[in-house]
């Protein structure tokens, strides 16, 4: 009799003890998007810790009465954290998402109308919003947009006798870059790696060769893909590049033995430190090449149970990173080129780094503008097909 | 839970046969609830879910939605025509079978080696544990480094003896860059596991077989291998589990690309958009994924068979 009485008893604590903490669990779960007064907010930026100067400017747009709850994560990671928020239900209030992410986050219902919302979108360049813009309708705002370059190391170059004013064509590019290493030091560093970073890198030569991005499979990729293989089999670039995302390449940028660099607009603080120089990428029959506009876009994701006023909040949170004076300081903290020209122009004077960049970003295209959704399966082509090259 | 509290336990002898269940029956299901609503929330629910997602044709929009259409069998006979999923399964078996017979024959000759308990034997087994004990984000990016084309030290050891430098991470070559990787990643697993089971094996053993003038080799292949079959089964099996479904160097080192895209790998690039296509695959994921514990539980029943027959033949 004791005895069974003693394990219905325990079997009773059990149940009660697994119960609770189910229930716990869902407790936990369930709160964490529910507070009405903390904004959440997304960002691709997981390198600027708590204290950081984007950190404390994101968290000083906080309303009047809110709070900003800011979490920083890998780029990728935005995107599908989004995808299973949205769904649960419990997403953020403001997420910033990666430009080629922007049309398949539309189909997917994740992000909203921002106009409707009340977010100022009049004024931006279109090259740079495009991305955002699906069907007429601006489901999210860049406030600036980053360029690659073709970075070179002056004292590489004087050494082996090479005039980077020379460079104006993928001709006297491929002539300087043999040079230089003629001369003993080593060519130039790109990232070819797998995935759309690599494209992103790639693109340029693509549409400098005058590549459309409906024919991924045409003769200007066949050539761009000659141009940058070639520079490996040719020993000029690192066997490396077919596996360097873009800082690895900028790390061998930065041993100093190299001439060249491709990489992008927000290395230019840390060039200027190394004494680099920079050149726009050239075309292959000469003039500037197109570059990719890249940088993110702040969005408002999508909620089942709509909370107007909340809402509100968090466009005015876009809305004060992305108006006035407040444009080309947002833009400075993260290093980017402002997406309208008053505030690139107050970015041009108060800081000497970017003048060079301009014509880039203004001539920049999005990516995904003209081909949509489609760009998932075109950019896969295009990695797979340049992955095939640079590993012959 | 109130019911059992309720009923009396009378006369339970007599209630043998009757349809209400006894207290004590009750008691039991209690003791194993925490477990099988563990198994439940953690397990069933999981796979399900995946099995559900290898039987709907999900998309990012189904899946937020929730209206992914029924596919029955269509995604599975997708994945089983595209011939990258036997080029990948070719390279997923290479990659096993070879990781695991070198990672066993190095762990099992160090494991006898250190047997010998000889002086600092202790301390040289400790460092035989570092790539156990490293995160594999630093031993992988470590291997990337030894083994880059241009720079790397393994190209510059081997330039030593007039050998031509190797592109270790190119397309061809990048499955052997990751299986010597992964083989010295698994040695410490091996040579743990190997070295505790021959501590089980009697010394009374050897020194009779010394006696009977067995010598070493004798000595090993009579005694210490047959005698250290239970272990060298479940180290196979856990080794196999392991390896199979192997992400992280193989992605630290190549993301997969070539030869070296393995069926985890694959599976990981289309459930989350990396590798070549940022499209997410969902439920080519989840079927390559479901093939892979397919594969797990045939190795684990082989293991279970393989130890009845052991222990029926004793």
């Amino acid at each position: 009799m004791e005895s069974s009485r003693f394990s219905r008893t325990l079997a009773a604590g059990a149940a009660i003890v697994a119960a609770v903490s189910l229930a716990a669990c869902g407790g936990t779960g369930g709160s964490a998007g529910v507070d009405d007064k903390v904004i959440e907010f997304w960002d691709p930026y997981p390198q600027y810790a708590e204290g950081s100067d984007w950190h404390e400017w994101v968290v000083d747009c906080a309303p009047e009465g809110y709070t900003i709850k800011r979490q920083g994560m890998p780029q990728n990671d935005v995107l599908n954290s989004l995808t299973t928020a949205v769904k649960a239900d419990n997403a953020p209030d403001v997420a910033v998402l990666d430009n080629p992410f922007m049309p398949t986050a539309v189909d997917s219902g994740l992000v909203t109308d921002l106009a409707t919302a009340g977010v100022d979108v009049d004024g931006f360049d279109e090259n740079i919003e495009g991305p955002g813009i699906v069907d007429g309708v601006q489901y999210g705002l860049a406030f600036g947009s980053n360029a690659l370059g073709l970075y070179y190391n002056p004292e590489v170059l004087d050494s082996a006798g090479v005039d980077p004013a020379s460079i104006t064509d993928w001709d006297s590019l491929n002539a300087a870059i043999g040079k230089v290493v003629d001369s003993g030091a080593k060519g130039i560093t790109f990232s070819g790696i797998t995935g759309e970073e690599g494209v992103f890198q790639f693109l340029p030569w693509f549409w400098g060769a005058g590549g459309d991005l409906s024919e991924p499979e045409s003769q200007a990729a066949e050539d761009a893909q000659a141009l940058v293989s070639g520079w490996i089999r040719n020993g000029w670039a690192p066997k490396s590049a077919t596996t360097d995302n873009q800082s690895a390449s900028w790390d061998l940028m930065l041993t100093g033995e190299y001439g060249f660099a491709e990489n992008g607009s927000w290395q230019a603080a840390a060039a200027r430190e190394h004494g680099f120089g920079m050149i726009p990428i050239p075309a292959k029959d000469g003039g500037v090449a197109p570059v990719a506009t890249g940088g993110e876009f702040a969005t408002l994701p999508y909620h089942k149970t709509a909370n107007a006023e909340k809402t509100e909040a968090a466009a005015s949170v876009i809305t004060c990173l992305t108006s006035g004076e407040n444009l080309a300081r947002t833009n400075e903290t993260i290093g980017y080129l402002a997406a309208t020209k008053t505030a690139r122009e107050t970015q041009v004077r108060e800081n000497g780094l970017w003048a060079p960049w301009v014509e880039s970003v203004e001539g920049a295209r999005g990516r995904t503008t003209d081909v949509g959704l489609e760009y998932e399966t075109i950019s896969a082509t295009l990695s797979e097909n340049l992955q095939a090259a640079l590993n012959s | 839970m109130t019911s059992a509290t309720a009923s009396a336990p009378t006369h339970a002898d007599a209630r043998r046969r009757s349809r209400r269940i006894r207290p004590t029956t009750w008691a039991a299901l209690g003791f194993a609830a925490p477990l099988i609503i563990y198994i439940v929330v953690f397990y069933v629910a999981p796979l399900a879910q995946n099995m559900s997602m290898s039987l709907h044709r999900f998309t990012r929009r189904t899946f937020v939605t929730g209206d992914a259409p029924f596919a029955g069998l269509d995604v599975y006979g997708e994945v089983l025509a595209d011939p990258t999923f036997w080029n990948t399964l070719r390279q997923t078996l290479i990659f096993v079978v070879l990781s695991i017979v070198c990672q066993y024959s190095i762990g099992l000759a160090l494991a006898v080696f250190f047997n010998q308990n000889f002086r600092l034997s202790g301390v040289l087994r400790g460092a035989f544990l570092v790539p156990w004990l490293l995160p594999p984000m630093i031993s992988g990016t470590t291997w990337q480094w030894m083994m880059d084309a241009d720079n790397g030290i393994i190209n510059r050891i081997i330039g030593v003896f007039g050998i031509d430098p190797v592109w270790w991470l190119q397309a061809d070559h990048s499955l052997w860059a990751v299986i010597i990787a992964n083989i010295w990643l698994g040695i410490p697993f091996n040579l743990v596991i190997l070295y505790s089971g021959l501590q089980n094996i009697s010394t009374d053993l050897y020194e009779a077989a010394a006696l009977d003038g067995c010598n070493a080799w004798q000595r090993f292949w009579r005694i210490t291998f047959p005698l250290l079959r239970p272990v060298t089964m479940i180290t196979l099996l856990l080794g196999f589990v392991y390896t199979l479904k192997t992400v992280d160097i193989i992605w630290i080192m190549t993301q997969g690309s070539g030869s070296s895209q393995t069926l985890a790998t694959w599976a990981y690039a289309m459930a989350f958009g990396k590798g070549h296509s940022s499209t997410i695959r969902y439920s080519e994921a989840s079927v390559v994924g479901t093939i892979l514990m397919v594969i797990a539980l045939a190795f684990a029943f082989v293991y279970l068979w393989a130890q009845r027959r052991d222990e029926e033949g004793r």
